[in-house]
């Protein structure tokens, strides 16, 4: 290397760098070497010459990028089976991280190139996030992407093993991958495991990449939360007095009762409740009914939580229709499958943006994209049907009876108000109230005994994606595009709580069974669970590859089920905030999840068509016991799947007989 | 060097179409990568709002919302809404072009616009229910996938049996497996009727076609089996008879659901009430066949009609248009008249009594001796009087019901008196016509002027009055077992007094 060379690159080196100054004095100096010719001998400093070599480099061209990615991904893909699955997670990141370097730089065509020939590696498992990041052309474009701005910010966690890490440390120094190593240093925060590396079964969070920090997730996860149901609820007292029945004697029963009346402050209804009691006992005798709650019995029953919400009180004659209910419910397992009965809407002309089942089956509403809601009485429909067969047969008799209360040629009560597409309806537990919520930002409150609008609540300033009354009625809850979800009460035209703190739209919204807490699923792949009392995020559930579309709380209060945008349905266990199994079977976008009323099935609709029931209690009970195991295999069974008429299932209910009611507008295009 | 998608020409040509023509071409590099930004935002932003509509097809709608969700005017009259076709953009390809694309805009004759038809309304939304499964397991019914094509095809490939939708049915050919033992039953019953319709053996398979639970299967068969005789024998009396026994039969038996039926059913029995001729001879007891006939048609309505509510309108209209047809045999009247009496007196008194005048007038003429030479027309004119006299009978009877205090002692009186008249019929004619005056005069009748009339006629025309007295009785006898039958009173109580 002759002195010239030196010379030029100490030159760019120093523009490089921008020392203005410094090049300003070292231009004059080497006049002044020129002058007096006294060369400085750099050949005797060879590492001297390679280091200035390596720096003078214009540092960060893309073309190194490429270069150090590609050798190490074939590094990776080239080490040892045991620690190569460790290895090619850190590659994820790595990508994501060197082509927004390269994009922040402004080379658009080589990042463009980079993306190109490396996003293959990573579609299987990232493919939303990469779609996202294929856009990102521009420096402006990192900055204004919530997305890239967050991954940029924050670091990601990879659990490795120790020998992983120093084999890959190693690798980079020696390679002298100077540009990764720094990407690692900044972005990757390794949980370094001793001792064998962990198994190949993934686990789903040591790839994703998210917004908030896997700490602050943990963190929050950390929290205590009271999955119990509700003390002194009807399922309780029916529960009870059942298995009062099948143990003791029924005079015992009665004074064990009396005490446990007394415990019960609720002394208002106290007497009520006896009275209902007795009735329920003289007709909760039939052995049948005993033998099946004793095996009932044999789970461990869930802990009593008592509500933070003051709840409505029931009138007496409902609570007498739902004992009525308990009384016939049918016991589901994976050896007796429910009943399904499905409701079609024929000609929706695409135009049915949502629909919603009643709890006992008979009202049946549909949200349209023409801003109406459309509620069918099914107990009327039938009686229509039976009346125009009659006419079809007696051609030449007037007909006097057609007409329904509202209408002579509707079938059904049409609820107009909304000024833009109904994206969810929701129906109070009694069946007497309907909620809707549209695009034009309000929810509204519907009577389905008045057929009129009762409430309008304004309160969200993007499209109302989701509303969901509480199980006990009287309280709902709604989500939004803009990011947050509220929870209101019907006789209140302002928002009781607002919660804030998802990355993107809130998509879907659930209650828990004992109302103190509302589970949200967002476009963030995130579904979170929050706190109703305090407005608190109380868990975050990170596993989700896609926006997710469902959610399902188990009338248990144990587990929650999430349904996603590619099909995968994820069953969480509350308490923990970890996922218990995911369960794939569906190939579109899960739009439905229902529990049955004993969680031990779970029923899912999807965009293929299809009904798929799958059995709870194989999936659950064993990973409880093998709780401490990192990677549980357990995969639930899928029991069953019932194809519908090319009918995408939009929506699921088990009424409280356990009956299962399903909707989907029959659709020929797809 | 085009590093978007969306090349820095795309830019230029749009800046072009929008005034812009002094562009820099440093300009439209820096724009092309953003307008990529943008559209990749768009059409995120469209894919969730086509997601919040439960749908998995972007629409040019969802487009436009995810525009209005970003403060941006939505682009107007690209709507794909309903079924319409969606716009589709076309390939310049004959231009030499290849990237080209442009909407295939037709030319339309505003002439054709205006002169054309309205479309139809399109059809309203509406909701069908029905079983996607009972306890698990998929029911085949129409509303299902078929399960063969569940079957053949696996998850992947389900497209096959989509793309028909519900237009196509599917119904497996109905194979319908007749027991031996029920084709041996049918076999022997359709023997006896054309055999030994009289012995005892086929009121042994009567009694059974009435009584058996299992018959169902059999029940198209005797339809078409009834159809069939009736049609094929009307000259054959016994058998005809035979054959509307076996229709009674099937009508009382509980366990068939012969409605299913009743529509083949029906002309057969009609057509044994009121068809020109039954049997060939004369000695052929055709108006029992009648008689039995209506009794049949009445309890088919009584039956049915409550769930059938044309059944009974179209029985009456038919015979009314029988009865009152001149052209018609009186044979076919008589049919006509005690189909209508059997149907009720309600019946007798909206559609026989109006045109009871204008038809006796028709009627004497036949009855007549001077008037009418023939010896069976004339007795067939008479028996179709007896008819009508039993008709307006039960008319007034049920009148009389409906007056308190008429049918309980005083009406033992009047049984006596006719128990008198019984005793002395020849004798007592006089006194049996004015207790008839009287009785009439008593019951405040709307009809009575009618049927005062009918019995007046012949008094007046004094013309066999023997026969008038007999038929007097016959059908005042006809009156009185009817109340008997009704009160529920022992026939003999009654002779005795």
């Amino acid at each position: 290397m002759d002195e010239e060379a030196v010379v030029k690159f100490v030159e760019t080196y120093l523009k490089k760098k921008g020392f203005k100054q410094a090049e300003l004095a070292f231009h004059e100096e080497i006049q002044q070497q020129n002058n007096s010719n006294n060369a400085v001998n750099i050949h005797s400093d060879p590492d001297l010459s390679t280091l200035l070599h390596s720096l003078s480099q214009p540092e960060d061209s893309p073309a190194r990028y490429q270069d150090e990615y590609s050798k190490l991904r074939t590094w990776a893909d080239s080490s040892l089976d045991l620690y190569k699955h460790e290895l090619l997670r850190v590659l994820y990141p790595v990508f994501v991280h060197c082509y927004m370097d390269i994009v922040a730089q402004g080379h658009i065509q080589d990042a463009r190139n980079f993306f190109n020939s490396f996003h293959e590696d990573h579609e299987t498992m990232h493919l939303r996030d990469l779609q996202k990041l294929e856009g990102v052309l521009s420096p402006s474009h990192l900055e204004e992407m919530e997305f890239a701005h967050t991954l940029r910010q924050s670091k990601v966690n990879i659990k490795i093993c120790q020998y992983s890490e120093e084999l890959m440390m190693q690798y980079l120094r020696k390679s002298k991958s100077t540009i990764i190593l720094g990407i690692v240093n900044e972005h990757i925060n390794f949980q370094v495991s001793p001792g064998q590396p962990i198994s190949i079964s993934d686990d789903p969070d040591a790839v994703t990449l998210i917004g908030s920090s896997q700490d602050a997730a943990n963190q929050i996860n950390k929290k205590e939360i009271h999955w119990g149901l509700l003390e002194d609820s009807l399922e309780e007292r029916f529960e009870k007095t059942g298995g009062f029945l099948s143990d003791s004697e029924k005079t015992e029963g009665e004074t064990k009762e009396g005490d446990m009346d007394e415990n019960k402050k609720r002394s208002m209804d106290g007497g009520k409740q006896a009275s209902i009691k007795k009735s329920k006992k003289d007709k909760a005798a039939s052995a049948t009914a005993k033998a099946v709650r004793l095996e009932a019995h044999t789970v461990p029953a869930a802990p009593r939580v008592k509500p933070e919400l003051p709840l409505p009180v029931m009138q007496a004659e409902v609570e007498q229709s739902i004992l009525e209910d308990l009384r016939n419910r049918v016991q589901l397992s994976s050896a007796t499958l429910p009943s399904v009965s499905f409701y079609t809407f024929i000609n929706t002309h695409n135009s049915l943006n949502c629909s919603s089942i009643s709890h006992d089956g008979s009202l049946v509403a549909g949200g349209f994209s023409d801003s109406s809601l459309k509620v069918w009485d099914m107990a009327k429909l039938g009686q229509q049907a039976g009346n125009s067969i009659l006419q079809d047969e007696n051609d030449a008799a007037p007909s006097e009876h057609v007409s329904g209360p509202n209408s002579g040629k509707r079938s059904y009560t049409l609820f107009q108000g909304h000024s833009g597409p109904v994206h969810s309806a929701s129906f109070s537990p009694l069946g007497d109230f309907v909620l809707s919520s549209s695009a034009d930002t309000t929810v509204r409150l519907w009577s389905t005994e008045l057929n009129a609008n009762l409430v309008c609540y304004k309160g969200h300033n993007y499209p109302v994606w989701d509303v969901q009354f509480s199980p006990m009625g009287h309280y709902f809850a709604s989500a939004s595009h803009d990011r947050t979800a509220r929870i209101w009460s019907v006789d209140r035209i302002q928002p009781l709580r607002i919660m804030a703190g998802h990355l993107s739209d809130v998509d879907c919204v659930q209650w828990h069974a004992n109302c103190n807490y509302i589970a949200t699923g967002s476009s963030d792949k995130t579904v979170r669970l929050w706190d109703v009392q305090s407005g608190e995020c109380v868990r975050i559930f990170i596993g989700h590859r896609s926006m997710i579309l469902s959610l399902a709380m188990s009338p248990d209060g144990r587990y929650m089920a999430s349904g996603d945008e590619d099909g995968t349905i994820m069953m969480w266990d509350l308490s923990s905030g970890r996922c218990i199994s995911p369960l794939m079977g569906h190939h579109s976008c899960v739009w439905s999840l229902a529990f049955s009323c004993e969680s031990s099935l779970l029923a899912s609709g999807s965009a293929d068509c299809t009904v798929k029931l799958w059995d709870v209690t194989t999936s659950t009970k064993p990973a409880k016991k093998e709780e401490n195991k990192s990677g549980n295999t357990h995969r639930m069974r899928l029991l069953k799947t019932l194809p519908t008429k090319s009918t995408p299932v939009s929506t699921l209910r088990f009424s409280r007989r356990n009956l299962l009611f399903a909707a989907g507008a029959l659709s020929k295009s797809q | 060097m085009n590093s978007s998608i969306v090349a820095k020409e795309a830019i230029e040509v749009i800046a072009q179409s929008i005034g812009i023509t002094n562009l820099s071409p440093d300009v439209s590099l820096t724009l092309a990568p953003d307008v990529e930004y943008r559209l990749r935002e768009i059409i995120q932003e469209a894919i969730k709002c086509m997601r919040h509509s439960r749908r998995t097809a972007l629409t040019a709608h969802d487009v436009d919302t995810a525009l209005i969700l970003r403060n941006v005017e939505p682009i107007y009259g690209f709507g794909s809404g309903g079924d319409k076709a969606p716009l589709r953009f076309k390939r310049a390809a004959a231009a030499g072009h290849k990237d080209l694309y442009y909407i295939d805009d037709k030319d339309v004759n505003f002439k054709h616009v205006i002169e054309a038809p309205l479309p139809k309304p399109p059809l309203d939304t509406s909701l069908t229910s029905h079983w996607l499964a009972i306890e698990g397991v998929q029911p085949a019914i129409p509303e299902n996938v078929p399960i063969e094509a569940l079957g053949v095809t696996s998850d992947g490939k389900k497209s096959d049996y989509k793309d028909d939708g519900l237009s196509v049915d599917v119904k497996p050919p109905v194979k319908d497996i007749l027991s031996r033992e029920l084709q041996l039953y049918f076999e022997k019953v359709t023997k006896l009727i054309a055999r030994r319709s009289e012995s005892a053996i086929f009121k042994q398979a009567l009694l059974s076609l009435a009584t058996d639970s299992g018959l169902h299967p059999l029940v198209p068969y005797f339809t078409h089996f009834i159809a069939d005789e009736v049609s094929r024998n009307l000259n054959n009396f016994s058998l005809l008879f035979a054959v509307m026994r076996i229709a009674r039969s099937l009508l009382q038996n509980p366990y068939i659901h012969i409605e299913l039926y009743l529509h083949q059913l029906m002309p057969s029995i009609i057509t044994c009430l009121v068809a020109k001729r039954l049997g060939n001879r004369f000695s052929d007891n055709h108006w029992e066949l009648r008689n039995f006939t209506a009794n049949l048609v009445a309890l088919i309505c009584k039956r049915f009609g409550h769930a059938y509510h044309n059944l009974q309108p179209r029985i009456m209209r038919t015979l009314v248009h029988a009865f009152l047809d001149p052209t018609k045999s009186l044979p076919q009247h008589y049919g006509s008249i005690q189909g209508l009496a059997a149907l009720g007196p309600s019946v007798v008194r909206l559609l026989i009594l109006p045109n009871l005048e204008p038809y006796l007038l028709l009627l004497e003429q036949e009855m007549l001796l001077e008037k009418q030479k023939n010896e069976i027309k004339r007795h067939e004119a008479w028996r179709v009087y007896g008819a009508l006299t039993r008709a307006a009978g039960l008319c007034m009877y049920d009148r009389l019901k409906m007056l308190p205090g008429l049918l309980t002692p005083p009406s033992r009186a009047i049984w006596k008196s006719n128990g008198r008249v019984m005793t002395a019929v020849s004798s007592m004619t006089c006194f049996n016509f004015s207790f008839w005056d009287t009785f009439i005069h008593a019951c405040i009748y709307p009809a009575t002027g009618c049927v005062n009339n009918c019995l007046k006629i012949p008094v007046n025309a004094c013309v066999e009055m023997g026969f008038l007295c007999g038929y007097l009785f016959f059908s005042s006898m006809c009156v009185f077992t009817f109340i008997m039958q009704v009160l529920d009173l022992p026939k003999n109580k009654c002779l005795k007094t």
